[in-house]
């Protein structure tokens, strides 16, 4: 960038605020997770205009991910969503956690229904982010109806996030986190529940800015570790 | 000023044809029952005249005269919505409207900047949005009411000159029947030789006032194209109202929607043409032999599309069926404006407001008005309460403006929290099972003693007091549990994730 600036014979001012136009797309193309650690295993964040995964077992951090993905988006001014089967969301939690309740819309439904509501819901446009949250669910949803919420995620721009117990979207995702939850740490006496951790393994997508320089689009990276550790604090 | 006046020319029959769109352009013809006696005609329209039909005809006289014919039953329903959708003809162009029988009236001075082409253009777009509406009007353009109104008796499009004296040309080759509807000033008129309101303007007026009273002199004065009739307007009431009364009770939901689907059609374009959208409404459905149905239909945002306020009623219907036949339905919608936002250049682009009201619409009708909106907290210690609220899209004032690095875990409550079996041992649980969860307790924190609202009553929930444990489950799985304290049960409140 600097021999280029130098080329152009530009003012060092203006040369410092040069970036590679590849860097320009970049935040077009991926958005942040609000959780350094997976924007760095998922090469900028979760892609946009696509379907995404979270799977793993209870208390691995699946909801913990996906909500910080909603604050990151909700703190851009981004409008979003979240599409809960089953109505677990805890107000007391998530407003601790930074998440704007007013600014979010929460859609609490059976599983049967979710499906439909988060079409509505990207069908409608302007909504950055939208969770589906089918954590407890179960539901047998047909690869028709992921094509189908793929696409209209794709053409009206919105990420669209399945949090889930097992892998669901398969080849329909455009990134896919697994979740292997941790030993939970006490402390005490008296015990307290302080938090656990949890082991982020990037099964699908994910790009690096070190891979698009390289020309390596393939989505596995060698030279990308492929899992993170994550911690998670409790409210306690 | 200038005045618009719309007049709907048999206003019940038309009334009556807005709920049977498939009758226009046949022979129909309105039938009104006086007392004990049959129903006779008492208005019909054209077809039905050139067939052969006439007022004063029962239902068996009119059908064998024209076998085509289709006969309204009047009723005080369709009156009142005809009135009420004539009356919003107006409204879509003006902000008050004076309602007079089967004419409206409202000034058009304002008209002229949104149809530059002149006030013929004015008349025909008055006359295209009635017809949308379902009536077929006359629209006349004058400078007073009275002028206004011979006008629209005269010509199906007219308008009359600004000026006295081109109101007067306008108004003088015209008949004297178009002036009064009184046959005693119509045989004096035709008596003295005067047949058109030329030959009136030229009697003195003094003269005319003097052998035909106060009512005299007014015709006269009009025929002159002087009116000194005032313009009353009032505002558009505050909700809106479309009702039928069947000619049979119905007893299922599905030909109920059915009906309410014309309902919503004919409000929600009376709605539309005022640029505004329906943002709730009342359901009265009159029950057979008697009684009354009473329901609200919230809406969460102002919505225009009908097979979205379907769907809610009908799930409203499905929740809580009619507890006898419906012959009446009446439908009273509240009017408001879809929200508007002002794009901000340094923030996303949100979902555009009409889009995601019919959106939100159509969510609360999938899963309940209930069910959508922005989660709030409550004021309580209960750890499971959580409270909906309206949704407005955009980030409320104070939220972060950087997206948090702090990753904390959530709490995914289970409601209502499910009862399980408990085993306890000397520290704390041992061993759980419920419906979805059997596992050994490996470390269990707590408890928590949390107790409050000892200050209501019982039928509110009552006071409550808990223990609360977390406990690592073999399953791997960090779960929230309580055991009551009135009746000593272990539930299960969800789990950390």
């Amino acid at each position: 960038m600097s021999s280029h600036a130098a080329e152009l014979n530009l003012i060092p001012e203006l040369a410092a605020q040069m970036v590679p136009i590849a860097r320009l797309a970049e935040p077009q193309a991926r958005r942040p997770t609000g959780i350094a650690a997976l924007d760095g295993l998922l090469g900028g964040g979760w892609p946009r205009a696509a379907l995404s995964e979270i799977f793993g077992r209870r208390s691995s951090g699946r909801t913990a991910i996906a909500r910080a993905a909603l604050i990151a988006a909700l703190a851009v001014g981004e409008a979003a969503a979240l599409i809960d089967a089953g109505g677990t969301l805890d107000a007391r939690t998530a407003a601790e956690s930074g998440l704007p309740l007013p600014a979010l819309l929460w859609i609490r439904c059976a599983a049967a229904h979710a499906l439909k509501a988060v079409d509505l819901v990207v069908a409608a446009g302007g909504f950055g982010v939208a969770v589906l949250d089918l954590c407890d669910a179960r539901l047998r949803v047909p690869d028709a109806a992921w094509v189908r919420l793929r696409h209209a995620a794709r053409a009206q721009g919105t990420t669209v996030l399945v949090a889930t117990g097992t892998r669901r979207l398969g080849a329909f995702a455009s990134a896919a986190l697994e979740l292997e939850g941790g030993h939970p740490a006490f402390l005490g006496p008296p015990s307290l529940f302080a938090g656990l951790g949890a082991q982020v393994t990037r099964v699908r997508g994910g790009h690096n800015r070190s891979d698009e320089r390289a020309g390596n689009h393939s989505g596995d990276h060698e030279n990308q570790p492929p899992c993170v550790s994550l911690a998670f604090t409790s409210r306690s | 000023m200038r005045l618009a006046c719309v007049y709907v020319p048999q206003l019940a029959l038309q009334a009556a044809l807005r709920r049977s769109p498939e009758a226009h352009g046949t022979a129909a013809a309105l039938l009104v029952a006086t007392g004990k006696n049959k129903p006779r005609v008492t208005e019909l329209d054209a077809q039905a005249r050139r067939d052969g039909v006439r007022p004063g005809m029962t239902a068996a006289q009119a059908s064998a005269v024209c076998p085509t014919l289709r006969l309204f039953a009047a009723t005080i329903a369709d009156a009142e919505a005809g009135a009420a959708a004539l009356a919003d003809v107006g409204y879509a162009f003006a902000p008050r409207v004076e309602r007079e029988g089967e004419r409206i009236f409202f000034a058009a001075d304002d008209l002229s900047r949104l149809y530059p082409t002149g006030e013929r253009a004015i008349a025909q777009a008055l006359q295209a949005h009635a017809a949308r509406l379902g009536f077929g009007a006359r629209v006349a353009l004058a400078a007073t009411k009275g002028a206004a109104r011979v006008a629209t008796r005269a010509h199906e499009l007219a308008v009359v000159p600004d000026d006295r004296a081109g109101t007067h040309d306008f108004l003088a080759p015209l008949p004297v029947h178009l002036f009064t509807d009184d046959p005693t000033l119509r045989t004096a008129f035709r008596r003295w030789g005067t047949r058109t309101a030329g030959a009136i303007a030229a009697l003195p007026l003094d003269a005319v006032a003097l052998r035909l009273g106060p009512a005299g002199a007014a015709v006269a004065r009009l025929c002159r194209g002087q009116d000194d009739e005032p313009f009353a307007p009032q505002l558009p009431p505050d909700a809106l109202e479309e009702a039928v009364e069947l000619d049979y009770p119905i007893y299922e939901i599905e030909p109920l929607a059915f009906v309410l689907r014309g309902l919503v059609d004919r409000a929600l374009s009376r709605l539309s043409g005022r640029g505004l959208a329906c943002a709730g409404f009342t359901l009265r459905l009159l029950l057979d032999p008697r009684g009354l149905d009473l329901r609200e239909i919230p809406l969460a945002a102002p919505t225009r599309e009908a097979k979205t306020l379907v769907e809610l009623v009908r799930l409203d219907l499905a929740r809580r069926p009619p507890e006898a036949a419906v012959v009446g339905v009446h439908l009273i919608a509240l009017p408001a404006r879809v929200r508007a936002t002002q794009l901000d250049i340094l923030r996303p682009a949100g979902p555009a407001p009409d889009r995601l009201a019919t959106t939100l619409a159509r969510l609360a009708a999938l899963v309940g008005p209930d069910n959508v909106g922005a989660p709030a907290p409550v004021d309580s210690w209960r750890e499971e309460a959580i409270a909906m609220t309206p949704y407005t899209p955009g980030a409320p004032p104070g939220a972060p403006t950087s997206a948090s690095t702090e990753t904390r875990l959530c709490l995914r409550h289970r409601r209502p929290p499910e009862e399980i079996e408990v085993l306890m041992g000397r520290t704390g649980p041992t061993a759980l099972r419920g419906q979805e969860t059997t596992a050994r307790v490996l470390v269990a924190a707590g408890p928590y003693r949390l107790s409050g609202e000892w200050w209501q009553d019982s039928a509110s929930g009552g006071s409550w007091a808990r223990e609360y444990w977390d406990v690592h489950a073999s399953d791997g799985a960090v779960y929230r549990l309580h055991r009551d304290g009135r009746d000593g049960r272990f539930y299960l409140d969800g789990y950390y994730d």
